[in-house]
């Protein structure tokens, strides 16, 4: 490294002057224990994992992960039904969130009135801070049997050849429940940071295209969605991890039953929503090592996710040439 | 250089927060007893908290995690005691190291249903039951329900079945009638406090199977009769082996307690489905245990709250349909309480 501007060292050197280098030694010790402190948790956390999983582990292998089976009784346990579950829920709930939480964010930074902005936003954020809890219990009392009376039959009625729209479920409790509970719960974020972005893309494009005299529509998919697409896959995959790791909510809500079929109307179970519901008070030692194995598995999910958020996140900045928008690189 | 100073901050505050957990356990003793388990008992344990902060100026911490948590709980000596529904295993017993379970409240697991439209108070068996939570029966007006409520006009509505989704005694105690009235049940599914269910929804807590039973007509669900009361939620008859038909009250739990009353050499007692000469009895009644180590820091304090929870501690159970527990194994009990050391 060459030998760098010595003014420029100043902020980084904290023993240069007498009276600085208390407050530069005390941010430097904090700022760096919180840093290491975060990594060795995480590490801890992971051993743990690893360390109490063994038994199920050595016990059945990789073939866990796919077997359909969750019996205390026998002491048959398995991944499969809700690896599968987990995939579908969160896939789903980021389907349908994604389209919506972009139309909530292009009409609050493009279209809305100015007066319309503050309050719209400030009930959006509000959304995500409902505790998951109180929306699972509100799946159970409104939710639920709405979906289970009017939207389930009609889905079945009319579009009832396509697999995933069998016959409705008798309770309320059922994947689509489930589904709509986690899209819930995924727009504000989705929603929030893709305002963000828009906000982030400079004015002078923005009226430099409509000065071209685009309608505002090929402004936004001209000029905004070009300079956002990384920040919104991150955004994505942020919302993804939360309804991957989403297990109160959809406890209360999805039914809590082992097996693979393709009906939303139907109950399931998640890897998140198994660990909540049975660990607690597990009784026989397979299981609690089975029900660390399905955490195991979880962190292994998210952590994939995580690196392939920030895989796409550089490449489409790459591809563009562009910086990514504040909140891109989370 | 700054890295080791670093790493030593980071080493220091770990040690000390260690230290802080490890020490409030121990700054505590004396006046405050912890518990954990059952949530079955839990109402039962909370009015007796502020009556032992009266009696003997401790203050009484009960966690109500499930019956699994309390055991495990204990065996790791977190908690001064723990409580289940479900009697402690052989192994549990091994883990345990030293544990002694004492039957300490007695109540029942009511069946609770949804069904608009009929104003009777219906009748149900074990066997039919089985069936229904199986899958086999999936209608109200079969011939097997019908059988059993001459007169009444069943709808042809769907039977939703609902169970618990989290361990729970209740579910131990519920597939445990369910095991003994049925065979097929017994080897196919068996009793636990989680079991591999053939079918129907899962519901987190007897909050979620009591919400989700309220949503759904048809629905047939179970939770702790204190909990059915308390809600206001229609529960079956349940026909016992005698052929007669039993609501979950003081009376039929009292005539089941009364099909066993010597207790095990662990202490554990079964009144579920009692055999016919109980002619009253509730078949889906249950004793619920403490578990405590026999040798322990806290033991004269644990002795006094013991003492008095089976005692007189067992008043304030009625009114939230707990029986107090009978006089053969009130001294069973007090035997085993008097047998906890330092």
């Amino acid at each position: 490294m060459a030998e760098p501007d010595a003014s420029l060292d100043a902020t980084r050197r904290p023993f240069t002057g007498r009276r600085v280098r208390f407050g530069d030694l005390a941010l430097q010790t904090v700022a760096g224990a919180a840093a290491l402190a975060a990594s060795v948790l995480v590490c801890l956390i992971a051993y743990t994992i690893v360390r109490d999983s063994r038994a199920a582990w050595s016990d059945s292998g990789l073939g866990f992960v796919t077997r359909v089976s969750w019996d205390p009784v026998k002491h048959v346990y398995g991944a499969g039904s809700f690896l599968f579950g987990t995939a579908l829920t969160s896939l789903l709930a980021l389907a349908l969130a994604t389209p919506l939480a972009i139309g909530i964010a292009l009409f609050l930074t493009e279209l809305a009135p100015r007066w319309v902005r503050a309050p719209v936003t400030a009930l959006v954020e509000t959304l995500a801070a409902i505790p998951s809890v109180v929306i699972g219990l509100w799946g159970i009392l409104v939710l639920g049997p709405v979906l289970r009376d009017r939207v389930e039959p009609a889905l079945h009625s009319g579009l009832g050849f396509i697999p995933l729209f069998g016959r409705p479920a008798s309770t309320g409790s059922s994947i689509f429940t489930a589904v709509v509970v986690l899209t819930i719960m995924i727009l504000p974020i989705v929603a929030s940071i893709s305002r963000e972005l828009f906000l982030g893309v400079p004015r002078d494009l923005k009226e430099g295209a409509l000065a071209l005299g685009t309608t505002r529509w090929e402004m936004v998919r001209g000029v905004v969605f070009p300079y956002a697409r990384g920040g919104i896959a991150a955004a994505m995959i942020l919302g993804l991890g939360r309804a991957i790791g989403e297990a109160i909510a959809v406890t209360q809500v999805i039914g809590s039953t082992v097996g693979i079929h393709w009906n939303l109307f139907s109950t399931g179970d998640t890897l998140a929503g198994k660990i909540a519901a049975s660990y607690q008070g597990a009784e026989d030692k397979a299981q609690v090592a089975s029900l660390v194995y399905l955490a195991l598995i979880l962190l292994v999910f998210s952590l994939v996710m995580s690196v392939a958020a920030q895989w796409i996140v550089r490449r489409v900045a790459r591809r563009q040439g562009l910086a990514v928008g504040p909140g891109g690189v989370a | 250089m700054l890295r080791i100073f670093a790493l030593a901050a980071v080493a220091a505050v770990l040690t000390a927060a260690c230290g802080v957990a490890a020490a409030a356990p121990a700054a505590a003793a004396g006046t405050t007893l912890t518990g954990a388990g059952s949530t079955f008992v839990a109402p039962l344990v909370a009015q007796w908290a502020p009556a032992v902060g009266q009696a003997f100026g401790y203050e009484l911490q009960y966690s109500p995690i499930g019956s699994g948590g309390g055991v495990t709980a204990v065996t790791n000596r977190t908690v001064d005691f723990g409580a289940t529904d479900a009697p402690l295993s052989s192994d549990q017993f091994a883990a345990c190291k030293g544990c002694v379970q004492i039957p300490w409240a007695l109540s029942a697991t009511s069946v609770i249903y949804n069904l608009q439209g009929v104003k009777n108070l219906l009748h149900m068996n074990g066997a039919t039951l089985a069936k229904i939570f199986s899958g086999a029966i999936t209608k109200w007006n079969d011939a097997a329900i019908k059988k059993l409520n001459p007169g009444v006009a069943l709808p042809g509505t769907s039977i939703a079945t609902v169970h618990r989704s989290d361990n729970s005694g209740t579910t131990f105690n519920f597939t445990d009638f369910l095991a003994s009235a049925s065979p097929k049940w017994h080897s196919k599914v068996g009793t636990g406090v989680a079991v591999n269910w053939p079918n129907g929804t899962g519901a987190r807590g007897s909050s979620g199977v009591a919400a989700t039973v309220a949503q759904t007509p048809g629905a047939i669900g179970y939770v702790d009769v204190a909990y059915a009361l308390r809600s206001h939620i229609t529960y079956f008859a349940m026909q016992n082996r005698s052929g007669k038909y039993a609501t979950p009250g003081l009376k039929g739990i009292l005539a089941a307690a009364s099909s066993d009353q010597k207790p095990d050499a662990t202490n554990a007692l079964s009144i579920v489905n009692p055999p016919k000469k109980f002619p009253l009895a509730y078949p889906i009644s249950t004793y619920t245990y403490v578990v405590v180590p026999t040798q322990s820091a806290k033991a004269p304090e644990l002795r006094k709250f013991l003492f008095w929870a089976v005692t007189k501690g067992q008043q304030a159970g009625p009114k939230l349909l707990f029986q107090p527990i009978p006089k053969p194994v009130l001294v069973v009990a007090e035997k085993a309480i008097a047998k906890l050391h330092t």
